[in-house]
């Protein structure tokens, strides 16, 4: 098997939106709490101990967003203390540590996408939908690596000849703006120039291809309906109040009968799958290294 | 796939989707869900705009050179994203939709919040993102002849698409926040934007008074030279 990253992109992206939308929309503590942990294990399991700050930066988010919750909402029963005339209560509390873990669980899903859906494989699922929009953006990505290096060009132009001081902080920023209007005017011309050459040579004639060609194997498909059967269980199950909670007045998380135990199950199955599928894939690398 | 032949519809139908079509998808959303499915209303109002817009933009044959012209935008739009504090992106699309329509502009906007989020983070905030910056783009193309005309104004709907921007933007974290659309929540969160919103007001205005003049010159001897 592949390590997850290199699954077919449309595989990815439905993975990752059913993880995420059933975390964004339902609410259920029970499946917050497994988002989130499935949620930072998985961030960990793939970066190890780097990105400490943004582990920090997550954890004083979830505090900052589970207070701010009793702070403006005072409904519920079981008064904690009272606050300025208004009453803290414990289900407000609870309700904010719900909601912070859902957004954090969120920020942390989005990170690990952020890393593993590289703008490669976002304009191979875009491009089947908007073949233009995927043209527009892939251009555009390229263009900013170029605008750097031609602006480097330009402004050492600039310093041979004398235009350019870096000490008086006016003339810098005059500088600046002269090499920005430089490098605008150059790419305007040289975007109609590139236009003119892809039309020359066939542009919108055929189908564009990939730089990387992305198959959708078998693997890739059973990857696809497992995760489909599963946010089908946990769907079926929210949708019959199988899995059904309030906060206000009183907290009532209920998980009832099989479908309810069932649909959490699927979910944490649903988000477990990378993380079996990495660790299986380690493991036989550490197999196969050991044998050599 | 329908194809609306006569031109006036299609204009109409621009203009109806965002004004009217929209707001009454939110409304009939808030009306038939409960206050915790507002968040999944608005941000299937959000996709669904998108989508309307690409599907139009697909269908109709837009010109390579017209193409590349938005992408560069987009680029140069982007490439400002790093200057820490003042976000040129607004007045950049401002200016686009400006000279090259509104299409252009909504365009260069959603663009431009895919591309930056590449880097700074992709999330489901994305869509709304590329909802506001496309809105402020097609906006000021809707516009674009009083605005070219009097710089005054220009500048004054640079500071209200900054300020409408962050409002915009917090409508998205109060309702992520799960307890539907609370207006005390929207009030805080309001209030602990205002450096941002300020800042994206005050890069607004300043961006625009020093580039509209210069950039416009330059996009419209294009359209000039080239005959985009």
């Amino acid at each position: 098997m592949r390590s997850f990253s290199e699954f077919d992109p449309v595989a990815l992206t439905v993975w990752f939106f059913s993880v995420t939308g059933v975390a964004m929309f339902c609410g259920h503590p029970l499946l917050m709490a497994i988002s989130l942990a499935g949620a930072v294990l998985f961030f960990a399991v793939r970066n190890g101990t780097k990105h400490l700050r943004s582990h920090i930066f997550f954890i004083a988010l979830f505090a900052v967003l589970a207070l701010a919750n009793p702070l403006v909402s005072h409904n519920g029963a079981t008064v904690m203390f009272v606050l300025n005339d208004r009453p803290i209560t414990l289900e407000a509390l609870l309700y904010g540590v719900n909601s912070a873990a859902m957004i954090v669980g969120v920020l942390y899903w989005f990170r690990s996408l952020t890393q593993i859906m590289t703008s490669e494989k976002v304009l191979c699922v875009a491009g089947t939908f908007s073949p233009k929009l995927a043209l527009v953006l892939s251009m555009a990505l390229r263009s900013v690596p170029m605008f750097a290096r031609r602006a480097k060009q330009v402004s050492d132009a600039q310093k041979a000849m004398g235009l350019y001081s870096e000490d008086n902080i006016v003339d810098d920023l005059r500088g600046r703006m002269r090499v920005f209007s430089i490098i605008s005017t150059w790419a305007l011309e040289n975007g109609i120039i590139t236009a003119d050459s892809m039309t020359a040579r066939g542009y919108g004639t055929g189908r564009r291809s990939q730089l990387r060609r992305f198959r959708f194997t078998a693997a890739d498909g059973v990857f696809t309906l497992v995760t489909l059967a599963l946010l089908g269980v946990t769907a079926a199950a929210i949708a019959t109040d199988s899995l059904a909670f309030t906060f206000y007045p009183r907290i009532d998380i209920a998980v009832s009968g099989t479908l309810g135990i069932c649909g959490a199950i699927a979910y944490g199955a649903l988000v477990l799958l990378p993380i079996f599928i990495e660790t299986e894939v380690s493991l036989r690398w550490r197999y196969l290294q050991s044998k050599i | 796939m329908i194809v609306i032949r006569s031109r006036e519809l299609r204009n109409v139908i621009r203009v109806a989707v965002p004004f009217a079509v929209i707001p009454a998808i939110t409304l009939a959303g808030a009306l038939v869900f409960d206050q915790k499915r507002h968040i999944i209303v608005s941000l299937a109002v959000a996709v669904m705009a998108l989508l309307l817009f690409t599907a139009g933009f697909e269908r109709k044959t837009t010109g390579s050179r017209r193409l590349v012209i938005v992408s560069v935008m987009t680029a140069l739009c982007f490439a400002g994203r790093f200057i820490p504090f003042l976000k040129p992106i607004s007045a950049l699309t401002i200016i686009t939709a400006l000279y090259l329509g509104g299409e252009a502009g909504f365009l260069v906007g959603a663009m431009s919040a895919v591309l930056s989020n590449f880097y700074f983070g992709q999330g489901p905030w994305t869509a709304f993102q590329m909802l506001a910056w496309g809105m402020t783009g097609l906006f000021a193309g809707i516009f674009a002849e009083p605005l070219k005309c009097r710089k005054w104004l220009l500048l004054v709907y640079g500071a209200l698409a900054g300020v409408g921007y962050s409002f915009f933007m917090d409508i998205w974290t109060v309702l992520w926040y799960g307890e539907g659309f609370s207006f005390k929540l929207y009030l805080g969160a309001l209030f602990t934007a205002i450096p941002y919103t300020a800042s994206y007001a005050a890069s607004n205005v300043l961006f625009l008074a020093l580039l509209a003049k210069p950039f416009g010159d330059k996009l419209n001897r294009i359209k000039t030279k080239y005959g985009v």
